[in-house]
Formats: structure tokens, sequence, C-alpha cells
């Protein structure tokens, strides 16, 4: 009984972390239309960029946080217009295949400017919090609340604002969109933006955990994308109910699979979504 | 006779592929006209170009006496230029009223600050529009579907909205791309009575529509497209009786 409410709890808690990228590549998909899987090298990014800040620079987690999503937020916005916009017209399946290009170019400058080695955050050790049987690291908690917070302010921005109004509009109905004035171009600038720093914000959260080297990001988007399949591809509710979901699926599948076979839940997952609701849980049309 | 909207020469390319190579006619002020054409001749792209969508290669449209070639869409909403479209799925989430509301003209209240402000201005103009937005779901039969959701619709309903959106924004003239197309008889019929009540009252309409019954029916003139140019044009007639039209439908004969 402990055993599986430890795996819910972890599993709620890498959910939780995985759904603030996956908020972002489903943001990208909702407005462009294509599966930008270079999200995996900006979560890289913003985990160094955050960890330059923090080790570096002496700073707290939270201004590190906000440096790293602003820095991935331009990067993201930069390789989008000099490299995938120019692909758009082509097809989603081009710009995807770019977007795994564009990966490998951008996992490979943090390399060049970074080096290969592992890094740690500068951070108070602090022992596991205990309730019972059950335990919980201090450092989770904090990421839980600050991937909480993060996505909170993502739905307020989205529900309430203009631009977050606009955003919604342009990935519902384009065409409609521009014959009231509001210009796709821009929203599509907005979104990688926000895309492009969500992942980067995942990624610090990720690294928080245990430590980032340039394949920090690479490894969870198999989590990322699976996460935003399985809540309905385009839908930012959708993105964070899939996160959970299969972070607690995974935590699941430890206890009775080697740790190797982690990574084989997410393929599972997609397999089975794909097979039965190909639109995904909380997904509108079929994709 | 004077034209609610000209366009001349225009010609449009996607990828090298010459979509429309050069479509020349006028709709008459205060007419029906009727666009029609075999599939693939350009009609869709054409309402796409005219509507600021797509952004012509060569060529001209004129709204009235106005240039108005390459202005953004919302600028040629603003000057009465509204266009349906033939995919009526409008926005998901947002309800018949919601629809209607969205795309009333000249609402002071979408700016933020006007909107907090609650000027006497903007709550007499959003007044106004709900007002118009009432009669104009009563007139297409929306008034008791007016708070559901547009994705609760039926089909042929959807089509209505699309209408109701298009009236809201006051047009001159109105480009319709197949509103009957997929829609149960008896609805249709009562699409095409709202439609002529609205020419009647004096709106410029241009309608692309497959079925030939009623743009024999509807229209006049009529416009024939093929191959991304205009073929003739005429009324319903003397287009039938054509050769060419028949070629262009049937295919030439050897």
């Amino acid at each position: 009984m402990t055993l599986l409410l430890q795996a819910l709890i972890n599993g709620l808690m890498t959910g939780a972390l995985i759904a603030v990228p996956a908020i972002g590549f489903s943001a990208i998909f909702a407005v462009l239309r294509y599966p930008n899987f270079a999200i995996a090298s900006y979560a890289t990014i913003g985990a160094f960029v955050a960890w330059w800040a923090n080790a570096g620079l002496g700073l707290p987690v939270v201004p590190a946080l906000a440096i790293a999503f602003a820095v991935t937020g331009v990067v993201g916005v930069v390789a989008e217009e000099i490299s995938l916009k120019r692909l758009r017209d082509n097809g989603a399946l081009i710009v995807a295949i770019a977007s795994i290009a564009l990966n490998l170019v951008l996992e490979n400058i943090v390399r060049f400017i970074f080096g290969n080695d592992m890094k740690g955050y500068d951070l108070p050790l602090a022992r596991d919090l205990r309730f019972g049987e059950l335990r919980i690291g201090p450092q989770q908690l904090q990421s839980l609340a600050l991937a909480a917070i993060i996505m909170a302010a993502m739905f307020l921005f989205l529900r309430y604002t203009r631009f977050g109004k606009a955003m919604r509009a342009v990935a519902d109905n384009p065409d409609l969109a521009r014959l009231k004035g509001i210009d796709p171009a821009r929203i599509a600038i907005v979104t990688v933006f926000l895309g492009a720093g969500l992942s980067g914000v995942g990624g610090v959260l990720i690294g928080l955990d245990t430590s980032i080297d340039p394949l920090t990001g690479y490894r969870v988007l198999l989590s990322v994308f699976a996460a935003a399949v399985l809540g309905g591809l385009g839908s930012i509710p959708g993105a964070v109910v899939g996160a959970l979901a299969l972070g607690v699926a995974e935590e699941l599948a430890l206890i009775v699979t080697p740790a190797t076979y982690r990574t084989a839940v997410g393929f599972v997952a997609i397999l089975i979504m794909l097979t039965f609701r190909p639109r995904g849980i909380l997904g509108e049309r079929a994709a | 006779m004077t034209a609610a909207l000209t366009i001349e020469g225009l010609k449009l390319d996607f990828y090298g592929v010459h979509v429309l190579r050069g479509v020349d006619f006028a709709v008459p002020v205060g007419s029906f006209t009727g666009l029609i054409g075999p599939n693939g001749a350009g009609k869709s792209t054409l309402f796409n170009a005219v509507s600021g969508l797509y952004r012509p290669k060569a060529g001209s449209v004129r709204l009235g006496s106005v240039e108005t070639t390459s202005l953004p869409p919302e600028k040629l909403v603003a000057a009465g230029l509204v266009r349906s479209f033939q995919l009526a799925r409008g926005f998901p989430k947002l309800s018949v009223f919601q629809h209607l509301m969205l795309y009333g003209a000249g609402q002071p209240g979408e700016n933020l600050l006007a909107a907090m402000l609650r000027s006497a201005a903007a709550r007499r103009r959003e007044q106004e529009l709900t007002e118009r937005a009432f009669d104009i779901a009563r007139r297409l039969k929306l008034d008791h579907v007016l708070d559901n959701p547009v994705t609760a619709l039926s089909g042929g309903q959807k089509k209505l909205v699309e209408i109701g959106r298009a009236l809201m924004a006051a047009p001159k003239i109105l480009l319709l791309d197949e509103p009957m197309a997929g829609v149960n008889p008896s609805l249709t019929e009562q699409i095409a009575d709202h439609l002529i009540a609205l020419n009647r009252d004096g709106l410029t309409i241009c309608l692309i529509e497959h079925d030939m019954a009623l743009i024999k029916r509807l229209c006049a003139p009529v416009i024939v497209m093929a191959e991304g140019k205009t073929l003739t044009q005429g009324s319903f007639d003397e287009v039938a009786s054509d050769i060419r039209v028949q070629e262009a439908y049937l295919g030439r004969r050897h």
C-alpha cells in the first residue's frame, strides 16, 4: 500500500515537471500546427542558463528560473525565425523533421559553451520530509509548487489577456481570426516565445531534482511528447492531464518492471492512445 | 451600371502553380451575382484573395471606386466587404451569441481601457450590437440556440451562424462560399429565402454554389470560372447554353 502511495506521489511530482514543457509543446502545436521537437534543446538551454545564473552568479532559484524563461524564449524565437519559419509552408512533417535537426544543432552549441560534464545546481542540502512511511524531498515540493504556479499563470494568461484570447482564436480558426484583425504571424512569435520559455523552465525544474548535462532535455522529450499526445495535441489542459497520467504510469510501471523499461511506458501510452482515442483525453478533433 | 466590386486581371500563384490566371468581372450594386465553375476553378481562392487572406500576384480589386487590393482582411471587413467560409467551423468554444457579437462592427469595448471605464459610448454601442445580434438571430431562426456553443449546432445551423456573423459586420457586399453545401433541402430553401430577402433590402451578394437549380433561381448575372480564369458571364440561360461552359464542366469533346 505504502509502495503504491509513494509511487503515486512520485508520479504526480514528475508528471507536474513534465507538464510544464508539455504545455509549451502543445501551445506551439495548437497555433503553428506542427510538433516542435527542438523543445528538448530549449529545455537543456533553460537548464544551463539557470545553472549559470544560480551556480555562477549566485542567484536563488526563482530569479534563475525567470532568466532561463526569458533567454530560452528568445532563443526559441530566433531559431524559429531563421530556420523553421521558412519551412512552415511545406507542411508539418518537414518542419517536424527540421526541428529534430535544429535540436541537434542547439544541443551541440550547449556542449560547445558548457562542456559535456554533468553539473549540479547550488542548492542547500535538505533531508527528505517523512510522513509515516512516505518520503518527499523538500526540493521536489518546491519544484512542484513552482510548476503549479507557472501552470496557473499560463491558464490565466490564456483565459483573460488579449494575447491569450488571440492565441486561442488563431489556434481554433486562423482565417476567422484574421478577419477580426488578429495577425497570426505576431501570435506565432508570442507563442514560440512562451512555448520555448516554458520548455526552458521545465528543463530547470527537472534539473533541480538531479543534475544537468547536454542531454537533459532529450531524455524527457519522449515523455513530453507522450504527455501531449495523451492529453490531446494542442490542448493545454490536456497536456497537464496527460503529463500527470504519464508520470503516475511510469512510476507504477517501476514497481513491476526494471527501471530501464521506464521510457517504454511513454511509447506504450502513445500506442494505446492512438489506437483507441487518437484525439487524446481532452482533444477536440483528430490531430 | 455601377459596380459594388470590380476585379481586374487578378493573378495568384501557390508555389509556382498558377491558381488564378487572370480573373476579370464586376459585381453590380444590388445584384445577386452567382459564381460557378468546376471544382478547382479557383472560386474559393478568388474569395480568399479578394477578402485579403491571400495576397494576389497581380491585378486589382476595387470596392465601389476605392482600390482595396492587398488591404489587410480586417480593413476590408470595416470597408463593408464581408465573406463567409465554406467550412463553417467558427470558434468551437464560443456560443452563437458570442459569435455574432464578436463580429459586430466598431466595438469601443474591445479596447481594454474603454471596457474598464465602461464609457457611455461603449455601453450604448454594446446595447446596439446586442439588439442587432438578436435581430439577426430572429431573422435566421437562431434565436432559440443563441446560448449554445456552435459545436452543439447542426451543420445547417452552423451555416446560418456563418451568415449571421457576416451580417453583424454590416456588409455592403457579402461573399458567400457555398452556404448551402451539405445542408438538408428544407433548410436550403430557408437559407435561400433569407438571402433573397437580404438582397431585396439592398445587400449586394456574390454566391459560390454548385446547385445549378439554385443558381438559376437566385442569381443574375452568373459568372463562370474555369482553370483560374473567368470563362464567360451573363444570365443563367446564356451561360448554360454556352458550349465552352459545358466543355469546362464535362470535359472537352474530341
